[in-house]
């Protein structure tokens, strides 16, 4: 289970510009490219939009082309089909319009994600729930469920890599059952062995000082 | 100092007893902790953070019961697994140990700084922007140990350390365990490991058969072992 953090999403150190910009910024210019390219859906928005994602990927964080590419490869089979769809049903216009803006919004994303520590991205988090800390939401919390979401997502797909060869190693790999079964259960054994990590750390105890007793 | 008071723990609901009732209180810098597959020795471990509650009895760690008082028992004792994967969390190195700083309440500010701080201790600054998953076992082993170590608990508990790594990164991690200055208790199939403690259990089918110096307890154990073999003495 190696490099799956690279291609889903996960912060790669660097040099350039967007590595320096605060969280904040980074995340209210992702959030703003999205709105931008749903609200004025034209054919000049979703182009604005991809200049200045993949403009600001190539110099801000200093990736080469042939890495930004690579960087799309996992979402290249969805937008392929829908931008034939669109083609078909709407036209070409349409289709740039439509996947365009998806790649351009993916771009926004991963920029925030590939320039920012998953430390920031936390403090982030804890910042934008702590008004919430009135009606019993715990930014720590939050905060440590998100990280541990991002986290699980690369080591549930080395697993399903993992279960895949080890179906194939036994000559069973059209059996559904041999890769779901220990899938399942690999996936709830993580789980419990995470939790159980966590809570040996000490993270995600209440925030008080005070124990329940005596 | 850990203290068990007739500390039993049985598997619900039908009852199986996993520990027997264990009286013990364990004083020594390195305690050591050897025994078959499934006798008891990582229930025993887990009594001591809270991870695991006696069913019956009770376990307190310098005074304070695991029961009642868990958060605090927690923030005075370390715990390091097996598989260290299951302990890294975080996406790096540095991260992780920035994570077990979140416990202390430290400003973002010098969380960083205090993270490199704790990786240059641990000679492992190499290792700070590196995915865990890229690491070898031995590497693994190392950065769960710093983790754990950099919010400076008083006690530090490992399950088996050693047991999935080479000689080499065995020797590394035994040495880095030999330097702490927190009292250390271990489980180990590496009677090597076992002879470096203070004092040393032999725990079989839930009942600790053995206490004492570390070599008396190696021999114990190989006599154990020996006669429950086929064709054993």
């Amino acid at each position: 289970m190696r490099g799956y953090g690279a291609t889903l999403g996960l912060y790669e150190p660097g040099k350039g510009f967007l590595y320096r910009l605060p969280t904040a910024v980074k995340a209210a210019a992702s959030l703003g490219c999205a709105v931008a390219v749903i609200a004025w859906r034209s054919p000049s928005t979703t182009a604005v939009a991809l200049v200045l994602t993949v403009g600001c990927l190539l110099v801000g964080a200093r990736l080469s082309p042939a890495r930004l590419l690579r960087m799309l490869l996992p979402a290249a089979p969805v937008l392929g089909i829908l931008a034939l769809y669109q083609s078909l049903a709407q036209g070409w216009l349409r289709a740039f319009v439509v996947v365009g803006g998806i790649t351009a919004c993916l771009l926004a994303a991963r920029a925030l994600t590939l320039t920012t520590t998953t430390q920031d991205l936390l403090d982030g988090v804890v910042r934008l729930v702590r008004p919430f800390r009135s009606i019993g939401a715990d930014p720590e919390r939050f905060a440590l469920a998100v990280s541990i979401m991002l986290r699980s997502i690369p080591y549930l797909a080395g697993m399903v890599v993992d279960v895949r060869q080890a179906a194939r190693a036994r000559g069973l790999e059209r059996d559904p059952r041999v890769v779901v079964t220990p899938l399942v259960l690999g996936a709830v054994a993580y789980a419990h062995r995470t939790g159980e990590a966590l809570a040996a750390r000490g993270l995600g105890d209440e925030d008080d000082e005070d124990d329940d007793g005596p | 100092m850990i203290e068990f008071r007739r500390a039993t723990v049985r598997a619900e609901p039908e009852g199986r007893v996993l520990l027997h009732p264990v009286e013990l209180t364990l004083t020594e810098q390195r305690v050591g902790v050897i025994g078959p597959n499934g006798s008891g020795k990582s229930t025993l471990l887990r009594l001591i953070n809270g991870l695991l509650l006696p069913s019956s009895g009770s376990v307190a760690v310098h005074g304070m019961d695991t029961a009642t008082m868990g958060r605090r028992v927690r923030r005075s004792v370390g715990f390091v697994f097996t598989d260290p994967l299951s302990q890294l969390v975080m996406p790096t190195g540095r991260e992780d140990v920035e994570l077990s700083l979140r416990t202390r309440r430290i400003p973002a500010a010098d969380r960083k700084q205090l993270a490199s701080d704790v990786l240059a201790r641990f000679g492992l600054e190499h290792l700070a922007d590196r995915s865990s998953y890229d690491l070898s076992g031995g590497e693994r082993q190392l950065l769960a140990l710093a983790v754990v170590l950099a919010v400076e608990p008083r006690i530090l508990v490992a399950d088996e350390p050693t047991t999935l790594l080479d000689l080499r990164n065995d020797a590394r991690v035994r040495s880095l365990v030999a330097g702490l200055d927190q009292q250390v208790v271990f489980t180990t199939h590496n009677l090597d490991f076992a002879l470096e403690a203070d004092r040393t259990l032999v725990i079989d089918d839930g009942r600790i058969v053995f206490d004492g110096p570390p070599p008396d307890a190696v021999a114990h154990y190989r006599h154990l072992v020996g006669s429950a073999a086929p064709g054993g003495a």
